[in-house]
């Protein structure tokens, strides 16, 4: 049974499989459901009991210990679809999102591929070619160049000298890089090797390429990406921009729409070169074009992510467009059904990655069980995540908890509710950097909206320290807790098999509900 | 129960006055010393996990669970976590000088002999968790008295990467 909604699309599907897991899953199986299509699900072992495969209509195991055997396994996702009676597959982001491969596989296996063609995946995901496509249909670029260095050679001349021509500061980056990963920073000649080593390193763990790419660095300089949304009759839109300049060691920390820097001059130019770059690779889907914004309003593309980005709701919430469902739509065969006059910006949003991590030990990835979990449920306020309460927090994946975005119609009001939303988000158990997005967002820098991509890699990170408390208040809560008998359970999955150590009853009504009785 | 904040910090004591539930911090002992502190009573929620705060007239909630040894407490917009110990127990944080794993990895480099000198943030390991490189860095300055891993071996948290004496 196709939804109504696909009844004169040329290719109806009743059912996608998401390829992935964590909040990403969760957002693309609630958007089937709401749709009308069956929502199916894939997990490994660590994943058994999580939020993507209880709220999806049917979920298939992946068996294996590694990435590469579960998730990463194009094979056992497809014979996954197929046993499960799947006939369209959403790749969400990371994972085999970016994979040609995988499209290709997907549409052989007579599948319908939520995503661009393995062709654009192919063109944009290799930064040399999609330098190249850019140039020629007159997008504007970075300074840099390629290094072919062959495995087991000494790179270091090849890499001096191609740095010499590009200029420091520089990037060196993986060709097959991506969130930070296999990118390095490089100063000054004598840091080349050190950085150069480590992103090769990181590169190969988790791309299994080492190829690198030597590119001039613009500092000062702000990361501004335009969503574009594309269907397979040549119509093509942009979303306005987001701004994601907030970053760390070029991962992003808060990302906001529309960018406090971006004029309409600049959002019209920019939105023309990410439509010009979209349909040099005859985009299909939703995609981003990122672009380097300097001081002077001049852009230079960065790259296209072909896929679903993490900050896709701010744009959102902006627009009022849902992505997901679009998605759905123009992989059914629909045309876009809106054009780019109607397209508005209403408002401001603001989007802040909750991370477990501890910032005070250098943003260390923490571990533990969320033994209470209250996100802020107010309005204007929207909270995407894969976990629950009593869920634990492993090493086995990406330490993001949860993405909390907000959406006020000014920017300063916006900031307000983003700081609310923070102080009420009740996250105990495992060490996040909530407070930390507090201070960040508080911080004459970002208010302001003067935040360039370098700016937290270079100021001291005591600028973000949160107030103190007086110790006596703290001890006196938990101290009296203790005595009074106050938290000491958490919500788990045996919560009814425990006994309570006062009465010695187990399986006590009033312990295990909920709620609270008058 | 001795209570303390942070990493090393000081134990205390509190004794409370108990008024039909409601506890009152009447007395607040830090390693031996009485110490001043504010006007705070506590008591009982009707949610679980919820308690009263009163704080020098002004009363909050708090929301407090108990994990392992630590209390997490979510108070006035922010989260602390304070940990509790058995009176007269030893710490078990590690002797000061060793440098414990911080996550469950591999290490990836070895930077550093046993017999070498070492400046204060200088990189001594680099180990690979959850698929970021993290580098582990003197915490002063130093002679590495122990290295117990090499290149490629896979570590626990909490494991004993470094040592460095003066």
């Amino acid at each position: 049974m196709f939804p109504d909604w696909m009844n004169s699309a040329p290719k109806p599907f009743d059912s996608v499989l998401v390829a992935n897991r964590g909040e990403i899953a969760v957002r693309v199986l609630r958007a089937a459901k709401e749709s009308g299509l069956r929502g199916i699900a894939v997990y490994s072992n660590p994943d058994k009991d999580s939020l993507h495969v209880e709220i999806a209509d049917q979920s298939v195991h992946l068996p294996g210990d590694t990435l590469s055997e579960t998730y990463l396994n194009m094979e056992l996702i497809i014979s996954a679809a197929k046993e499960s009676g799947a006939q369209a597959i959403h790749p969400g982001y990371g994972f085999l999102s970016e994979r040609a491969d995988f499209a290709r596989a997907v549409k052989e296996a007579d599948l319908v591929w939520i995503g661009p063609s393995a062709e654009a995946i192919e063109t944009m995901g290799d930064k040399i070619s999609a330098r190249r496509r850019m140039i020629e249909s007159g997008v504007p670029i970075i300074p840099g160049e390629e290094l072919a260095i062959e495995y087991g050679t000494n790179p270091l001349g090849v890499l001096a000298s191609s740095a010499a021509r590009v200029g420091y500061p520089l990037l060196v980056k993986a060709s097959a890089g991506g969130g930070g990963k296999g990118m390095r920073a490089v100063h000054e000649p004598k840091m080349l090797r050190t950085e150069y080593e480590a992103a090769a390193r990181e590169a190969s763990a988790a791309f299994g390429d080492g190829t690198v790419y030597v590119e001039r660095l613009l500092t000062g300089a702000r990361h501004v990406e335009i969503q574009i949304l594309c269907d397979q009759h040549g119509n093509s839109i942009h979303l306005n921009e987001r701004d994601c300049s907030l970053q760390r060691r070029h991962q992003k920390v808060i990302e906001e729409a529309p960018s406090p820097a971006v004029t309409p001059e600049i959002r019209d130019a920019m939105g023309l070169a990410a439509i010009k770059a979209a349909e040099a690779v005859n985009y299909e889907g939703a995609g981003t074009v990122e672009f380097l914004l300097t001081s002077k309003g001049e852009f230079f593309f960065l790259e296209m992510n072909t896929r679903l980005q993490v900050e896709h709701p701010v744009t959102e919430l902006i627009t009022g467009i849902d992505l997901v469902q679009k998605l759905f739509e123009v992989a059914a065969g629909l045309s876009l059904g809106v054009s780019q006059q109607d397209i508005r910006i209403t408002g401001h949003a603001i989007e802040a990655r909750i991370y477990a991590e501890d910032v005070s030990k250098g943003f260390l990835p923490a571990i533990g069980k969320l033994a209470m979990w209250r996100p802020p449920s107010t309005p204007g306020v929207r909270m995407d995540s894969g976990f629950r309460e009593g869920d634990d927090v492993t090493v086995d994946f990406d330490p993001m908890l949860a993405k909390l975005i907000v959406h006020a119609p000014t920017r300063s009001a916006a900031l307000r509710r983003l700081d609310s939303a923070l102080s009420e988000f009740i996250v105990l158990g495992v060490t996040t950097n909530v407070g930390f997005l507090r201070e960040v967002s508080r911080s004459p820098a970002f208010s302001n909206g003067l935040v360039t991509t370098d700016f937290l890699d270079n100021i001291s990170l005591d600028e973000f320290l949160e107030p103190q408390i007086d110790d006596s208040i703290l001890i006196s809560i938990s101290a009296a807790s203790n005595r009074l008998g106050v938290g000491r359970h958490s919500l788990n999955k045996n919560s009814d098999n425990l006994i309570d150590e006062y009465s010695g009853h187990s399986g006590d009504p009033f312990k295990i509900l909920t709620r609270s009785f008058p | 129960m001795e209570w303390s904040i942070g990493n090393s910090g000081p134990r205390h004591q509190a004794t409370f006055s108990d008024n039909d539930g409601k506890l009152k911090l009447s007395k607040l002992v830090s390693e031996g010393n009485e110490i001043s502190f504010s006007e705070i009573s506590v008591s009982k929620d009707e949610q679980s996990g919820r308690v009263l705060v009163e704080l020098d007239g002004v009363t909050d909630f708090a929301h407090i669970i108990r994990s392992g040894d630590q209390w997490w407490i979510h108070f006035q917009g922010r989260i602390y976590v304070v940990n509790m110990h058995e009176p007269g127990s030893k710490d078990t944080s590690l002797s000061e000088g060793s440098l414990s794993a911080p996550m469950p990895g591999t290490i990836l480099d070895v930077l550093v002999k046993t017999g070498q000198r070492v400046r204060q943030g200088q990189t001594l390991m680099i180990m690979e968790a959850m698929k970021m490189e993290h580098r582990i860095q003197a915490p002063k300055a130093g002679e590495v008295t122990a290295v117990h891993f090499q290149t490629g071996e896979r570590v626990d948290m909490g494991e004993n990467l470094v040592e460095i004496g003066e």
